[in-house]
């Protein structure tokens, strides 16, 4: 019974999914499949954030993380919160208000010219297939759990699904199920803190101070100043604006709900952290200490709940990576069609769809391939933002905020960024893997130089332009 | 102290879940706005581009 139960909720869970889907229609033109008509109402842009955002990593990622560091990881996070609110006050509505924009490269392009554009598409669609092999990844080891498979049947089954859906119904279908999975999580998952609170800590509220005064100072002991300024720096940068982000914020119906989505979806983030941590700190004192960090919301939800309730919160696992990783499909594949192949070839309404619905498949198929050299989901996570950051963010905020930007600037910056980050992440990590072996994030450590050489080649860039 | 993090730590509960409630309602009405005819649609604000989702 025991073995059979999960897969039925699972099975269950699928089929709602499935008809949920089917309601969100199929998309019949490129403006429905890259930003569904620019008609999103402000629950389901803050929802489809807040489901795209909570992947893996602030979900079995944080609950990780509060399990070793205790409180530590809630400061960082709270710097992923004030990026969130930032973008709703200053980015979005700007980008919002931007005309026959699809994605970030057609800001870009706009505000510099095609070049910029293809460049920035580009590095959009690799770092949506980075990120989705990071969400495929862990799909793979809930489903793992869940069946018994092996890894990398379990990655295949939930792209194939997730690609299924986003492929017929682009953006619409990604917004509607992500509304979808986001109501199934975040009730669920707070919910099973309060019953693990209620029924499962002993000592209570005691306890839970205690375990969470000895892991925040455990998590304070073992990580230098200069990796938790990195680690702040990568949450406040790396994920701004990411493409399935920007598609939101121009397929809002409003400006204003364009800018009330991030900020909302902001201070979401401070409660969801807060309840991810928690769950972490009260697992210690309920199981083994040696438990690995990608490993601990699992092996609680294994420990804690009943056979059905353990049945329902995987599903809620499945879904909190489907959410992530649709939006990442639909981002990449919108960015593919409008950013590197429109600028070349002029297309009609049915060849862009169907070209993104070709783009969606073939970034899934990626992501399935590059979930098995993802080596965790926290560092895959970090790499996808050491790159974002430097690569794009210098280029498009400076772009929407001054009159005249150089081209020569986006692309310097943009090409300074991205080779900045890849090659000192390469040299760290030939240092940390065997010169000096360690067990150090090398990410937070790229992000700052590779940022400030991107805004030094903006400089010049501007400079040389203006020549 | 401990008082201060468990108060926190509900609060978070609390709007985690209200957060959910929310957006399921949107979602329904959102996925019901499709059975009904294009004439029984609300209209769109001054700033709309195209139909609700």
């Amino acid at each position: 019974m025991h073995a059979v139960l999960p897969i039925l909720v699972v099975a269950a869970y699928a089929v709602l999914l499935t008809f949920v889907a089917v309601r969100a229609r199929a998309a019949r033109e490129f403006a429905e499949f890259s930003l569904a008509k620019r008609a999103l109402p402000l629950a389901l842009v803050f929802g489809s954030l807040a489901a795209t955002y909570v992947g893996p990593g602030f979900s079995i990622g944080f609950v990780g993380r509060g399990f070793k560091s205790g409180f530590l990881f809630l400061c960082v996070g709270l710097a992923y919160s004030v990026q969130n609110i930032l973008v709703g006050l200053f980015v979005a509505p700007r980008l919002r208000r931007l005309k026959d924009c699809h994605t970030l490269g057609d800001a870009i392009g706009q505000k510099y010219d095609r070049k910029c554009q293809v460049v920035a598409g580009i590095i959009s669609v690799g770092l949506c297939a980075g990120f989705a092999a990071v969400m495929a990844r862990a799909g793979g080891v809930v489903l793992v759990n869940i069946f018994g498979l092996p890894s990398w049947s379990s990655v295949v089954i939930v792209v194939a699904v997730t690609a299924l859906y986003t492929t017929f119904g682009g953006l619409r279908a990604s917004v509607i199920t992500d509304a979808f999975q986001f109501t199934v999580f975040a009730i669920s998952l707070p919910i099973m803190l309060l019953l693990v609170f209620l029924f499962h800590l002993d000592g209570g509220a005691a306890t839970f101070a205690r375990e969470a005064s000895v892991a925040t100072k455990a998590g304070f002991g073992s990580t230098s100043a200069i990796e938790i300024v990195g680690l702040v720096a990568a949450f406040l940068l790396g994920e701004t604006l990411i493409p399935p982000y920007a598609n939101r914020a121009l397929a809002s119906r409003t400006t204003r709900i364009s800018r009330d989505g991030f900020i909302l979806a902001g201070v979401f983030s401070v409660a969801w952290f807060m309840v991810m941590i928690a769950l972490g700190v009260a697992a210690r004192s309920i199981i083994p200490e040696s438990t690995s960090e990608d490993d601990v919301l699992l092996s609680l939800v294994k420990s804690a709940m009943p056979a059905a309730g353990y049945a329902l919160l995987l599903a809620v696992l499945v879904s909190v990576v489907m959410s992530s990783l649709d939006s990442l499909l639909n981002a990449g594949a919108v960015a593919f069609a409008e950013d590197i192949v429109k600028p070349f070839v002029k297309l009609t309404d049915a060849t862009a769809l169907n070209i993104g619905r070709c783009a969606t498949i073939v970034i899934a198929a990626i992501a399935a391939v590059g979930a098995l050299a993802v080596p965790s989901i926290i560092s895959g996570l970090l790499i996808c933002y050491t790159i974002w950051a430097p690569a794009i963010l210098p280029a498009l905020i400076i772009g929407l905020w001054i009159k005249r930007p150089r081209p020569l600037a986006g692309i310097l910056s943009m090409g300074v960024g991205t080779l900045v980050a890849v090659i000192l992440w390469i040299i760290l990590w030939i240092i940390f893997k065997f010169i000096y072996p360690t067990e150090i994030e090398i990410a937070p450590l790229v992000i700052i130089p590779a940022l400030v050489s991107a805004l030094l080649a903006y400089v010049l860039g501007h400079w040389i332009g203006n020549w | 102290m401990e008082v201060v993090i468990l108060v926190l730590v509900v609060i978070g509960i609390l709007f985690a879940i209200a957060s959910g409630v929310w957006v399921a309602i949107a979602l329904v009405s959102a996925i019901t706005a499709h059975q009904r005819p294009p004439a029984a649609r609300l209209p769109a604000d001054e700033k709309d581009v195209g139909q609700d989702i």
